[in-house]
């Protein structure tokens, strides 16, 4: 791992046109400005991991399981008395 | 050239014309670029996003209107550039659904934009952070 000290309103550049400023220093956080071309995705790493999680799950659906569900799911969208 | 592709949810005719490029990974899934959308009476209101490329995921998967009416379909600037979204084009949204015993969730959080026009698909993430990963489907 790269380790690099930066004061606040100092930078770093990965790569070709992506740039991360340190805006802030708190006590329990840093805050951050990322710029970066429009093909580059920034996300914060939980948000990633959680979606990356969701993603394996929902990949490894069952044909039984999901009809079950999809019955399930039109018996719950049905008006009320039908 | 027309071709039948085998599935775990039946075999399905699709063409060239019927597949949507990633221009970003499905997170998790780095190696599948190519999808394609199955439709069919038995999905109904869901569909099934399957992967061509390996391992060939297959997603079942909602309109995230049809889970949250108030749900708000806006893209950055960034994303619209990616799929090369234009003012008129309009979007298809999906909801990966997960299934966990006798639950379901939409993931509302990351749905997938896709541009019919180009056929070029995204996983974005909501601007709305009260948007879940996990938000329950209603079931009976």
């Amino acid at each position: 791992m790269l380790v690099i000290t930066r004061k606040r309103g100092e930078a770093i550049v990965v790569g070709d046109g992506v740039e991360i400023r340190v805006l802030r220093v708190g006590r329990d956080g840093v805050r951050l400005g990322i710029t970066a071309p429009a093909h580059v995705t920034v996300h914060r790493q939980e948000v990633y991991e959680a979606v990356r999680a969701a993603n394996a799950s929902a990949a490894g659906t069952s044909p039984d399981s999901a009809a079950r569900i999809i019955a399930r799911f039109r018996r719950a969208s049905e008006p009320a008395g039908q | 050239m027309d071709a039948s592709i085998d599935t775990r949810f039946g075999t399905f005719a699709v063409t060239p014309s019927d597949i949507v490029e990633m221009v970003q990974p499905i997170a998790g899934f780095e190696t599948c670029r190519r999808y394609v959308l199955l439709a069919a009476p038995v999905f109904e209101p869901f569909s099934c996003l399957q992967g061509l490329d390996e391992p060939r995921p297959s997603f079942l998967a909602v309109p995230p209107q049809l889970i949250a009416p108030q749900y708000a379909t806006a893209l950055d600037p960034s994303a619209r550039t990616q799929i090369d979204q234009r003012d008129d084009d309009a979007l298809l949204w999906l909801a990966l659904v997960r299934i966990d015993e006798d639950r379901a969730f939409a993931n509302l959080r990351a749905p997938v934009v896709i541009n019919p026009r180009r056929m070029l698909g995204l996983q974005v993430l909501s601007a709305d952070e009260r948007d879940a990963i996990d938000h329950p489907l209603p079931l009976d």
